[in-house]
């Protein structure tokens, strides 16, 4: 199963979408300006998915889950190298902690952020893709990049994988991070099919 | 049976739990959040959420209502960027500002079988483990204080000198900068303890540390014990000609405060001497060992005095 390049750039127009609400939100919150930008999209079966530029040379991350189900059955992680997820809950809390100090409700902040990122860009495809989501809860964990990569590229249920990458820009820093879509084949077919309505609507 | 067994759980639960209609009219209320508002389940119900309580409902916890209803997606607001989104109080006798209630809330999605859609707000107080996180930092943080502090003194310790150093010599290296190293003892000090007992030992320590740490003017420059009565000094950007200044201050700081040393020819005070290195540090020099050297310069030359080595000239200066 491929995605053409035209099916790739409406998605990554609605993920563009997607992210821009989520750092008007974000703004909102931390009172300060926040710009969230996808420039790329990639979709690949999973076990073909290149461990070096899943990971961007980070060992461990601190990642947002949800698990979506129904229509759209997909893992959707959103992937921080361990300390931009520190960089970005500092900024946001103005606080001074080493990696090791991260208390509990910092990481709850950086599950806020995740938790907004993801509902923005899957609310935004629901929206123009007019699909119906059915999520879990999100849960924040530091993973290694060994746990990930093994994780997406020994995945048979979730064959395929959306991997894009997200600019996280505030005031003080750039910071690159990965949102990961991992899908069932069946999925996939939904997901063509809506594209495909909504590019012939268009 | 059931529903009635249903709803004593949903009573008796240590959470709140609110649920709101797609137009956010309150279905649900819960004893938890009774017990928190003092507004009765039977007075809140069919209001809507905004005006239900006497003071506003945070914007964001609206927003993400609006957010969970409209997408049938789960939100979560962190207390850690969001204090008291609902006006609750932990002490509901005491109502006033100081006891709103920290939260920890969660937004989840209701369809039932009629695809009849709702949203539930579960909140989770969360003063309790804030408190003991801020207990367990404030405890971190004075750990970490002692393990770099030197006790008896109160200045910095071997263990965060060494670490110091080190970044300190990479710093210059990479900038390009030249930098001062002062290693600093106290003459006959042996004799000194010997002589008036430990006690007053500890005591004309302590009075030396402060002499010299009062000398320093920038942030950025370190002095540690650096083992017994040795202390040790880091100056970045600091260059051979202002250490030979410095070193003077140091030995007039510690010689003004006229400590009685009765064993102590010819000044028969506390002085302190000083083997100070300047200049541009490179991988290949030790720095600190040739302040070691020009310490013990210092000292056989007779005491209260300065012995500075320029890295870049490799000359040496005595100073009386």
């Amino acid at each position: 199963m491929i995605l053409t390049d035209l099916q790739l750039d409406a998605l990554a127009e609605v993920f563009n979408i997607g992210a821009g609400k989520a750092a008007a939100s974000i703004s909102e919150i931390v009172n300060d300006e926040v710009q969230l930008s996808v420039p790329s999209i990639e979709f690949k079966p999973s076990c073909l998915i290149n461990a070096d530029a899943l990971t961007l040379n980070a060992n461990k991350f601190g990642t947002v889950r949800q698990e979506f189900h129904g229509i759209f059955d997909a893992t959707v992680l959103l992937m921080f190298s361990e300390n931009s997820a520190l960089e970005i809950v500092r900024e946001m809390m103005n606080s001074n902690l080493s990696l090791d100090e991260l208390a509990e409700f910092e990481q709850d902040a950086m599950c806020e952020i995740g938790n907004i990122i993801i509902n923005a860009c899957l609310a935004t495809m629901a929206d123009m893709l007019s699909m119906r989501l059915d999520c879990s809860l999100p849960s924040y964990s530091i993973i290694s990049s060994n746990e990930i990569v093994t994780e997406i590229t020994h995945n048979t249920v979730q064959e395929y994988t959306l991997l894009l990458n997200v600019i996280f820009t505030s005031v003080k820093r750039q910071t690159e991070g990965r949102l990961v879509l991992l899908l069932t084949s069946a999925s996939i077919a939904n997901l063509i099919q809506r594209i495909d309505q909504f590019l012939a609507g268009i | 049976m059931h529903s009635k067994l249903l709803s004593t759980v949903v009573n008796t639960v240590n959470i709140g739990i609110i649920v709101v209609d797609t137009n956010a009219k309150i279905l649900l209320w819960n004893q938890w959040i009774t017990n928190h508002t003092g507004i009765s389940e039977h007075d809140a119900i069919g209001r809507d959420l905004t005006n239900a309580f006497n003071e506003p409902v945070s914007p964001a916890l609206i927003k993400a209502i609006n957010n969970t209803l409209s997408y049938g997606l789960p939100t979560v607001l962190s207390n850690a960027l969001h204090k008291s989104p609902l006006p609750l109080y932990s002490q509901l006798n005491n109502k006033n500002e100081h006891t709103l209630m920290l939260q920890s809330i969660t937004v989840s999605y209701l369809a039932d079988q009629y695809h009849k859609t709702a949203c539930m707000i579960q909140v989770i107080d969360a003063s309790t483990s804030l408190k003991r996180e801020k207990m367990l930092r404030s405890h971190s943080e004075s750990l970490k204080r002692e393990a770099i502090t030197d006790s008896l003194t109160g200045i910095y310790n071997r263990r965060f000198f060494d670490d110091h150093f080190k970044l300190s010599i990479h710093n210059a290296i990479r900038h390009k900068q030249c930098m001062s190293v002062f290693l600093i003892d106290i003459d006959y000090f042996k004799q000194y303890n010997d002589n008036y007992g430990h006690l007053l030992g500890d005591k004309t320590l302590k009075a030396v540390a402060l002499a010299l740490s009062q000398q320093l003017a920038r942030a950025s420059d370190m002095i540690a014990r650096y083992g017994g009565e040795e202390f040790v000094m880091i100056f970045p950007n600091f260059c051979y000609e202002q250490s030979l200044h410095f070193t003077e201050r140091l030995i007039k700081a510690v010689y003004d405060l006229a400590i009685p040393h009765d064993v102590a020819p010819p000044h028969y005070r506390v002085t302190i001497s000083i083997g100070t290195c300047s200049g541009l540090p490179s991988q290949n020099q030790d720095i600190l060992d040739l302040a070691d050297a020009a310490l013990y310069q210092a000292k056989q030359q007779g005491r209260n005095r300065s012995v500075c080595k320029n890295l870049d000239e490799t000359s040496t200066l005595c100073q009386n």
